[in-house]
């Protein structure tokens, strides 16, 4: 089965079925229980909405910025949908990536360096409030990584 | 030089009185004699001059006289101390803790410069001098790390990757929020409030609380073994960099809040992010084999961070008191 094209419907489908479903257990192994429970009540209530953007989408899934447009709310994913350049967008906090670095994440680049090397920066959004959750975040970056999508290779790379 | 005592006897013994003697060694001594300096003596010189903390010519002078060549340390023994002498659980708690120092102070380089379009054009010689004291520490981790841990890399990011499965999940914390702020700054360098919302990530928290509590760690297991001279060297002299980046930190914050006392509620709101997310742990950190108890390093915590806001005359909200019951060690600074 092929799979889905990297911001497609299909993908942004499947990331919403993995963020659901949460870390997988070898993701779980080697973290102490009290990290997962906070991360679990983190999620329980987390009201908010990130919208992860790509800056620089190939022309061949639809040009950039777009938006993968994740809203949460009762404790799981209540919105997860692709916002494309001339969409409205509304969400709490505004994220962008460069496409190399999305497909660096999905190839196994590592979801806390990601944030911690500002491959993916907050752009609008309350900076202070956005990291009381950074864990929340971050492990659910990851998540999205693992997602399997076809990601086309860029002209001249 | 004092006698050798415990690792975590300072805990109990309370703030120390320098005498000008131990001052003038602290301040005076080429890296060689640095050797013989207790970092004890350094931690407490950090907060000699909290109380009337010197201005930023100053401190740029002091760094002229004691910076110090990273390249004329000798790892040799240190090697030999390492693979020889010390054990296993000795080695990984050792790196367990040493490799938040080793990304720590790669991220507290690189996000300083923004820091210093803002700044007063006397900050600013200070804020060189720290870039490059910060530039140094980051290569003296590349050295331990590849002549003494044996851990390789083709450049200094390469080594990075090879300690990076050490670094604990919650490192983010601190560091990802630093790096943020540096990117607000990037965007704005003259807006006041982010600059203060930064000094206090940057120079309170991760300089101030974390750097000089996890510091003492692994200095004073090295100096009460007898192991790792060239690292106990280096790091001690690390640590006399840091104490002008703290008071030098320390000063700008105080002033900020003595020009607009408004500005207190942005460094509440930053302690408040930051404190939310300091009682959680990803992994357990045995510090038993480096003569310390996971109590006795949040004691120290305590200490750092209660000492540098009494000293520079902050006072905290009781919300952020409460959260302060829950803050866990995190292993990590720059």
């Amino acid at each position: 089965m092929a799979e889905p094209r990297f911001f497609s419907k299909e993908w942004a489908d499947a990331v919403r079925e993995a963020l659901v479903a949460g870390p997988s257990e070898q993701a779980k192994e080697g973290k102490l229980q009290e990290y997962w429970d906070f991360y679990e009540l983190i999620k329980s209530g987390y009201p908010a909405s990130w919208a992860l953007g790509c800056r620089d989408l190939p022309a061949e899934l639809g040009e950039g910025p777009a938006y993968l447009l994740v809203q949460w709310g009762g404790g799981t994913v209540s919105g997860c949908q692709i916002i494309g350049p001339d969409d409205p967008l509304d969400a709490t906090y505004v994220l962008r990536m460069d496409y190399a670095d999305w497909k660096a994440l999905h190839d196994g680049y590592d979801a806390q360096r990601t944030v911690m090397y500002r491959k993916v920066l907050l752009e609008e959004g309350s900076l202070l409030e956005f990291f009381k959750t950074i864990y929340f975040f971050v492990e659910s970056l990851a998540i999205i990584g693992t997602v399997a999508a076809d990601y086309p290779a860029l002209v001249g790379s | 030089m004092t006698e050798l005592r415990s690792p975590t006897a300072v805990l109990r013994e309370g703030p120390r009185a320098l005498t000008d003697e131990q001052v003038r060694e602290i301040e005076e001594s080429d890296l060689q004699a640095v050797l013989d300096v207790d970092i004890d003596d350094v931690i407490e010189y950090v907060h000699r001059d909290l109380k009337s903390l010197p201005d930023f010519t100053t401190l740029y002078r002091k760094y002229l006289k004691q910076r110090w060549d990273v390249y004329d340390l000798d790892f040799t023994q240190d090697k030999i101390d390492w693979t020889q002498k010390m054990t296993e659980d000795e080695r990984q708690s050792f790196i367990a803790i040493s490799s938040g120092f080793h990304h720590g102070e790669r991220q507290v380089e690189i996000e300083l410069p923004v820091f210093m379009i803002g700044a007063s054009e006397e900050e600013k010689l200070h804020i060189a001098a720290q870039i490059e004291d910060e530039a140094r520490h980051t290569v003296f981790f590349d050295r331990f790390y590849r002549e003494v841990v044996g851990m390789q890399g083709d450049d200094i990011m390469g080594v990075l990757d090879a300690s990076f499965p050490w670094v604990s999940e919650t490192f983010v914390g601190p560091f990802g929020l630093l790096a943020y702020q540096a990117d607000e700054l990037r965007r704005n360098p003259y807006d006041e409030r982010a600059r203060v919302r930064y000094g206090t990530t940057y120079f309170l928290w991760i300089e101030g609380v974390l750097a000089l509590s996890v510091m003492k760690v692994t200095l004073s297991y090295a100096r009460w073994r007898g192991f790792l001279p060239a690292y106990y060297t280096g790091f001690t002299a690390t640590c006399r960099d840091e104490s002008r980046h703290v008071q030098g930190g320390m000063k700008y914050l105080q002033d900020a809040v003595r020009k607009d006392p408004t500005m207190i509620n942005e460094i509440h709101d930053t302690l408040r992010t930051i404190l939310s997310l300091a009682g959680v742990a990803s992994r357990r950190i045995y510090f038993e084999p480096l003569g310390w108890t996971e109590d006795e390093v949040t004691v120290l915590f305590f200490q750092q961070l209660r000492r540098k806001l009494n000293d520079v005359g902050i006072d905290l909200a009781p919300d952020i008191e409460e959260l302060l019951q829950f803050v866990q060690p995190q292993l990590a600074g720059g």
